[in-house]
């Protein structure tokens, strides 16, 4: 099993994914097998996509919007913070742990802010997956 | 020389078959052009010769294959590789051949645990165990996880026209007619958007005046309680009113998901909170799952990935 | 040298089932069996699910009488939550029970069974079906069809759906019966009574005259039987109290609820499926061919057997008649086809009769139900035998555990005698052939598993 936790993160157009280059022009180091995709909006993310990239064997997913009140198409972001307690409920539902999912705001000014976000949510998928492993070995 | 065709059913409740059955006197002209090779419910062609029980399984080849009921023991996974191996195209029938149905609601527990529970269920003295637990399936797969199919044909059972128009089509060689839409597009209910925003038990009647037709009564989401047709692939009702409807109470989403890797729980939940209602007052949310928890969706309780 | 015969699957019955003939060294049936592998779950997976929701989910049990999983579930919620259904809620479950039984009884006797006597037990295998009767007889197969169908549609334009129903509801009923469905549902009653009476004036001439001994000693065993009457001792096939008759025809009464006091349930070994049987007699349970011990039979024969009348007129006469010729309790097992065609009389007329009463059209259809913690017993009387559903809930109104007795389970340990001793009066020094092995069938097929 890869040491680093695969991690999908939906980053909005506007200020998370302008976060992530400037992470990037300033080089700060995260982990290298988090996947970032570039969404218009983090209120397009469609719930399914979220369980379709666990499904496929992600560790975890990220959703990164605009902070409250700046999104750019103005409530794109409230649907999303709906849309994640159903998410967190559902993968509960469907047996999945809910800490593989996580939903973050920042704005594009903030590169450390982003790298805070992926670093916890790589800790906490490692902390995860020793847990399950050694629930796994209780059992058996 | 007929086309050839063969029915076979596997974890299913014969639901499916009836519905066949009650496509009526048109179904006699149907099956006029058609051979029927093997069909438990109806002939008596057997899987092997009586005194050979070391053969295997052998069925007839044949144009049409129709499979209802999922997969759960050792002997369905038999039957359905033989299906798989005779007949030239391959239709799953029925919801539990496609998503698993309503059996499939077992997956929430392991396979041991229900076998307790069955057996042991009433004041009786615990009878003896069964003799091979073993050729038990670890769950209730679909037909599809298990074997390409051609053509999947949702419903609880499918409306009879739907099956026949399949058979027709493939007998014409034709396509497959398309899906249809979600439950709702049949639906004449009256919708005014802002409904209630919790969601009730099923415990009193909709709102409705008896004289009037369902096109008058409205929209039983809006009335607060949980109808699942925004979710459910369409097609019950034909092109009129979806069934359960006509008789006034919610759909519960026997036709599985509108798209068919869907998934109905999340879809629901999805669509209660892009509305404004809390999908946290629905008092069993796996319940959303009742029809299509194969594929995985349905996992025992307890073990978190 | 000692030999295995297997029947797999058993055709033209309403389900899976495979029978296994043992055959010694000298070529003597020493054994047979029935197996029915029916692992389904439901007593598990109900669990845990709010309890108004169980009628639409057991239906599934069986797509050919889904109409008594979901009664019986609906009642026995009703005892859960303390509801009572009002008169015309509990009018229209009865009026869909006994509709529901109509389409059952053409298709088990016109489709399943009756290529067996018309065409013949020996007729070659592959005509031996309703393909073969249509060839036949075309008119009469399309009559048949027809009929059958209209009995399910029927239910669907009234009820919404025939197969896995959801207008049961706790409390009641979903939709109240306007007067112009009432006078539909009269005249397509009416055809089917019509047909009722063709259809068992047909068996009496091409089936029952014709075979009359084998009506008798194929499958021949002596029981007890179960079934359920009203207070005056009337069959019924909806409500009423259970009625347990020992094979010397002294008989014991008892409400569905106290069924556990008078039955027992056992897993044997070689079968996923449970055995039921009459625990009241203490006698024990034992398959032993030439002294079974609380073998009792449930379903039409049954049914017939423990009434002391049929409450309409047109079946009481039938019943008349069957009784003056084969006495009380008939044990002939393939009488089970005769009483199913009597008992088709009775749906029909007794369709008619709850149409002709106006509460029928009553609109106080349900009373509201409250979620609490109960015990609750459905019975109904299933084409297949006298069907126990029997819950528990939580103070939120939700399953915590179920049991189910379904009619194939009272007839299993029956239907093994039966297979046993026409196996054994068929098969002689190891011969045996495609027509022999069919009989042995018919005596599964009687029971209608
Ligand atoms: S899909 Fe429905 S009708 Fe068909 S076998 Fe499954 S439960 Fe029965
Ligand atoms: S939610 Fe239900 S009642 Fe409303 S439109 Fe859809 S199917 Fe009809
Ligand atoms: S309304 Fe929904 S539950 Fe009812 S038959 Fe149609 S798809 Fe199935
Ligand atoms: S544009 Fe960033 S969250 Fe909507």
């Amino acid at each position: 099993m890869s040491p680093e936790p695969k991690i999908i993160a939906f980053c909005c157009n506007w200020c998370s994914y302008a976060a992530a280059d400037l992470a990037g022009i300033l080089r700060l180091q995260y982990p290298g097998s988090i996947r970032i995709i570039r969404v218009m909006c983090s209120g397009m993310v469609h719930p399914e996509m979220v369980l379709h990239a666990l499904d496929k064997g992600a560790d975890g997913v990220m959703i990164i919007g605009c902070h409250p009140g700046e999104c750019h198409y103005l409530t794109g972001n409230e649907m999303a913070l709906a849309r994640a307690e159903v998410i967190a409920d559902t993968l509960e539902d469907l047996g999945y742990a809910s800490e593989r999912f996580q939903l973050t705001w920042v704005s594009s000014a903030e590169p450390e802010r982003l790298v805070e976000a992926f670093r916890t949510m790589s800790g906490r998928l490692m902390l995860l997956r020793s847990e399950q492993q050694t629930s796994y070995a209780k059992k058996n | 020389m007929k086309p050839k065709l063969s029915f076979e059913w596997l974890h299913a409740c014969s639901g499916c078959e009836i519905a066949l059955l009650n496509y009526g006197e048109p179904l006699l002209a149907l099956l006029n052009r058609v051979e029927i090779v093997h069909f438990p419910l109806l002939m008596d062609h057997k899987y092997t010769r009586p005194e050979r029980e070391d053969l295997p399984l052998s069925l007839p080849e044949a144009d049409i294959g129709l499979v209802s009921g999922g997969v759960a023991h050792q002997e369905h996974l038999t039957v359905l590789h033989e299906m798989r191996r005779q007949c030239r195209t391959l239709i799953a029938l029925g919801t539990c051949a496609t998503h698993g149905g309503i059996p499939a609601m077992r997956n929430q527990w392991s396979t041991a645990d229900t076998l307790q529970t069955v057996l042991a269920a009433g004041d009786t003295e615990p009878g003896p165990m069964l003799d091979e637990p073993s050729l038990f399936l670890d769950r209730v797969y679909s037909v599809d996880e298990k074997v390409p199919v051609e053509v999947s044909l949702p419903g609880c059972p499918p409306q009879p026209e739907l099956i026949a128009a399949i058979i027709e089509a493939l007998l014409n060689k034709d396509t497959v007619p398309p899906a249809n839409k979600s439950v709702c597009e049949t639906c004449p209910t009256l919708r005014k958007g802002k409904g209630q925003t919790t969601i009730r038990r099923f415990l009193d009647n909709a709102d409705y005046d008896r004289d009037q037709p369902v096109s008058r009564m409205r929209c039983l989401l809006e009335q607060g309680l949980l109808c699942m047709g925004p979710v459910t692939a369409g097609g019950c009702g034909g092109k009129d009113t979806p069934l359960c409807l006509r008789a006034r109470v919610p759909c519960r989403g026997c036709y599985g998901p509108v798209r068919p890797g869907g998934n109905q729980l999340l879809d629901m939940k999805n669509a209660l909170a892009s509305n404004g209602i809390d999908h946290r007052s629905i008092v069993d949310r796996k319940s959303l799952l009742r029809f299509s928890g194969a594929h995985g969706l349905i996992q025992p309780a307890g073990k978190r990935r | 040298m000692a030999q295995v015969l297997t029947i797999d699957p058993v055709t033209r019955i309403e389900g899976h089932a495979r029978i296994k003939i043992h055959l010694d060294e000298q070529g003597r049936v020493s054994d047979a069996r029935v197996a029915i592998s029916a692992l389904r779950g439901f007593e598990q997976f109900v669990v845990g699910r709010p309890a108004e929701e169980i009628p639409r989910i057991v239906s599934r049990i069986c797509g050919i009488c889904p109409w008594m999983h979901h009664l019986a579930a609906v009642k026995a919620i009703d005892g859960c939550f303390g509801v009572t259904p009002t008169p015309a809620g509990h009018r229209l479950r009865e009026l869909c029970q006994v509709m529901a039984h109509i389409h059952d009884k053409i298709l088990h006797f016109f489709f399943l069974a009756a290529p067996d006597f018309v065409l013949g037990p020996d007729s070659d295998f592959s005509v031996r079906n309703i393909m073969g009767m249509v060839r036949q007889d075309p008119e009469l197969a399309a009559r048949v069809v027809r009929m059958r169908q209209l009995g399910q549609v029927m239910l669907d334009r009234f009820a919404g759906k025939s197969i896995h129903p959801v207008a049961g509801v706790v409390g009641g009923f979903a939709k109240p019966m306007s007067a112009e469905e009432r006078s539909d549902l009269q005249r397509d009653g009416a055809t089917l009574l019509d047909f009722a009476s063709f259809a068992l004036d047909y068996a009496k001439e091409r089936v029952f005259h014709r075979y009359r001994e084998e009506m008798q000693s194929l499958g021949a065993i002596t029981t007890g039987f179960l079934g359920t009457i009203d207070d005056q001792g009337g069959l019924q096939l909806y409500d009423g109290r259970l009625r347990l008759m020992h094979a010397s025809g002294t008989t014991v009464d008892f409400p569905a609820a106290d069924y556990a006091q008078h039955l027992s349930e056992q897993v044997e070994p070689w079968s996923s499926a449970k055995m039921v049987y009459a625990k009241s007699w203490q006698e024990g349970f034992s398959l032993d061919p030439a002294a079974p011990k609380g073998v009792y039979r449930v379903n039409t024969l049954a049914r017939l057997n423990v009434c002391d009348h049929i409450g309409t007129p047109r079946a009481q006469a039938e019943l008349e008649d069957f009784r003056a010729q084969f006495g009380r309790p008939a044990q002939g097992t393939l009488l089970y086809h005769w009483a199913r065609l009597i008992e088709l009389i009775y749906a029909c007329e007794r369709t008619q009769e709850l149409l002709a009463d106006d509460r029928i059209t009553d609109p106080h259809i349900r009373n509201t139900a409250t979620p609490q913690a109960g015990r609750g017993i459905g019975c109904v009387e299933a084409p297949r035998g006298t069907l126990i559903h029997e819950y528990a809930t939580d103070d939120n109104g939700c399953i915590t555990s179920a049991n189910l007795i379904v009619g194939t389970t009272h007839n299993i340990a029956p239907m093994n005698l039966s297979v046993r001793q026409a196996a054994a009066s068929l098969i002689h020094d190891g011969v045996y052939d495609e027509a022999i092995l069919n009989r042995v069938e018919m005596a599964v097929r009687a029971y209608d598993p």
